[in-house]
């Protein structure tokens, strides 16, 4: 008889901590005091449920600007999207996306993920946007509903420093194993050149990969590379040769999210004003613009 | 070497902040696993037959399907499928789902140890608990918990010491743990760019922590050691 009370008490603690883990967290909130009192409304109201159906007739925008933050998926990346001594999140892209979330009166609160995982995020609405300096590659494209392009970029080929002077072609490159980030466009460039590689799982264990020695050459984003190969770097004994395209970076919304309309505006307003290039001067990132 | 010195407060300081996350989850995992696991042992016990095969099934997925996957699916499902991401984006709510995750699959894993260590105390001890007339309840609070306990503390420990490094896992789903924060440092992060070194400094932290479980682990052992 005991156990069959202890058993009947088991399901139901089961079931209990699956709901109560399930709607306490609704709640939660990385960002301050402020959103979370707004998260929670959403969360508890139910129309939250109809709200991230995005794709459909819903708007999204509408959505967010209800919900009151806009969640950016973001990855530490210079000059990009990281933090400053107090933790805050700076750079062209962090700096952009406050100013576009104060546009729609709301406030921007950033995330880092899973870079794999970012089509998940956005679709899953852990996430409102992927505004990371990501290259619109076809399979972005595909996924995601991608902003006008803002700023140029290229893969390029990274090497030890030593070996540099026999790999200034693309010619010269058959014959080495690449690493790259599973996905990224410097895998596509892998292929498209027919270049020996192997996937790894993000740009830094590419370049790992160089300086261990267990990889000849990566393929890694110019501006990337830009701020983590060469002096005052671990990587001191690597450089770059060969750039193998060119390309645009992008922010990327759920698919057929009326976000991405608002974003072209904004991005053409501020372009217009010139705070656009006033914030790119900051970080650095000027030369690579485009104009909107 | 002078870079070094430098970054190295900047790094241990992130690094402390990373591991302070690993351990939250293996305190609530421990917390949340351990009465759970001897809940469902109770359970995969229990005479009821319906409660039995529920619970080896769940058993059977949770120990038959990688952490990984559980953690991608309990985070992500609610958004994906149902169309209301319940956890939100913040770290609290990769947090939670985290916890959710490793707590049931730690309970199924805790829960057949803890079964085994029920079953291997001998049934005339039942019997003769049942002949001075006392209640199943008194016979396995007093009489077979403690032995039980002394018995399953070796595989017990290998188990909480897993858990210790398993947290690490979590950092799919983007949960800011120790690993994690050394990574930070091979891109990028508060002014240190390409430094490889944090990233195998954090097996110091795991080391450490697990020395220290060891010892008490030990110490736990030598106090049972008054019976047999």
């Amino acid at each position: 008889m005991i156990k069959k009370m202890i058993s009947m008490a088991l399901m139901a603690t089961l079931c209990l901590s699956m709901t109560a883990c399930g709607s306490g967290s609704g709640s939660t909130s990385k960002d301050s005091g402020k959103s979370v009192q707004s998260d929670a409304d959403s969360g508890q109201s139910g129309d939250n449920g109809n709200a991230q159906d995005g794709s459909s007739a819903e708007s999204d925008k509408a959505a967010v600007v209800d919900k009151g933050t806009l969640v950016v998926g973001i990855t530490d990346f210079e000059p990009m999207d990281y933090k400053d001594e107090n933790g805050n999140w700076i750079g062209f892209d962090a700096d952009m996306a406050t100013a576009f979330a104060e546009s729609l009166g709301i406030k921007a609160e950033f995330v880092e993920i899973e870079w794999d995982n970012k089509a998940l995020e956005l679709s899953s609405g852990n996430i409102d946007c992927v505004w990371n300096g990501m290259t619109l590659t076809d399979e972005v494209k595909g996924s995601m509903n991608c902003s006008n392009p803002y700023c140029n970029n290229a893969q390029i080929v990274i090497v030890p420093a030593e070996k540099a002077s026999e790999y200034q072609t693309v010619d010269s490159l058959n014959g080495l194993n690449f690493a790259v980030e599973v996905g990224s466009a410097g895998e596509t460039q892998a292929k498209e050149h027919g270049l020996t590689y192997t996937a790894v799982s993000n740009q830094a264990g590419a370049l790992m990969e160089v300086a261990a020695g267990t990889s000849d050459a990566a393929i890694i984003d110019s501006l990337m590379a830009a701020a983590m190969v060469g002096e005052g770097t671990s990587y001191d004994q690597l450089t770059y040769t060969v750039g193998l395209n060119s390309e645009e970076y992008g922010v990327g919304f759920r698919k057929g999210s009326d976000l991405k309309d608002a974003l072209d505006e904004f991005f053409k307003a501020s372009y217009a004003d010139g705070t656009m290039q006033k914030i790119a001067d900051t970080y650095g990132v000027q030369a690579a613009l485009i104009a909107q | 070497m002078d870079t070094f010195l430098e970054q190295l407060p900047i790094v241990i300081h992130s690094l402390n902040t990373g591991f302070l996350q690993t351990m939250k989850l293996f305190f609530v995992t421990l917390l949340g696993a351990v009465p759970l696991g001897l809940l469902i042992s109770f359970g995969t016990l229990s005479e009821f037959a319906p409660v039995r095969v529920f619970l080896n099934l769940l058993i059977w997925v949770v120990r038959g399907t990688p952490l990984m996957i559980q953690l991608l699916i309990i985070y992500y499902f609610p958004g994906l499928v149902l169309k209301n991401p319940v956890w939100g984006g913040g770290e609290a709510g990769r947090f939670a789902a985290s916890a959710v995750a490793f707590v049931i699959n730690y309970a199924c894993y805790f829960s057949e140890i803890f079964r085994g260590g029920i079953i291997s105390i001998p049934l005339g001890q039942d019997e003769a608990g049942m002949v001075l007339g006392m209640t199943k309840t008194q016979i396995f609070f007093r009489i077979k918990l403690l032995q039980m306990i002394k018995r399953i503390l070796p595989p017990m420990s290998n188990e909480i010491l897993t858990l210790v490094k398993d947290t690490s896992l979590a950092r799919i789903i983007a949960l800011q743990e120790v690993i994690w924060a050394g990574q930070a440092f091979m891109k990028g992060s508060q002014g240190i760019s390409g430094a490889i070194w944090p990233l195998f400094f954090t097996a110091v932290y795991y080391l450490a922590c697990n020395g220290l479980l060891t010892l008490l682990f030990n110490r736990a052992e030598r106090k049972l050691e008054y019976f047999r």
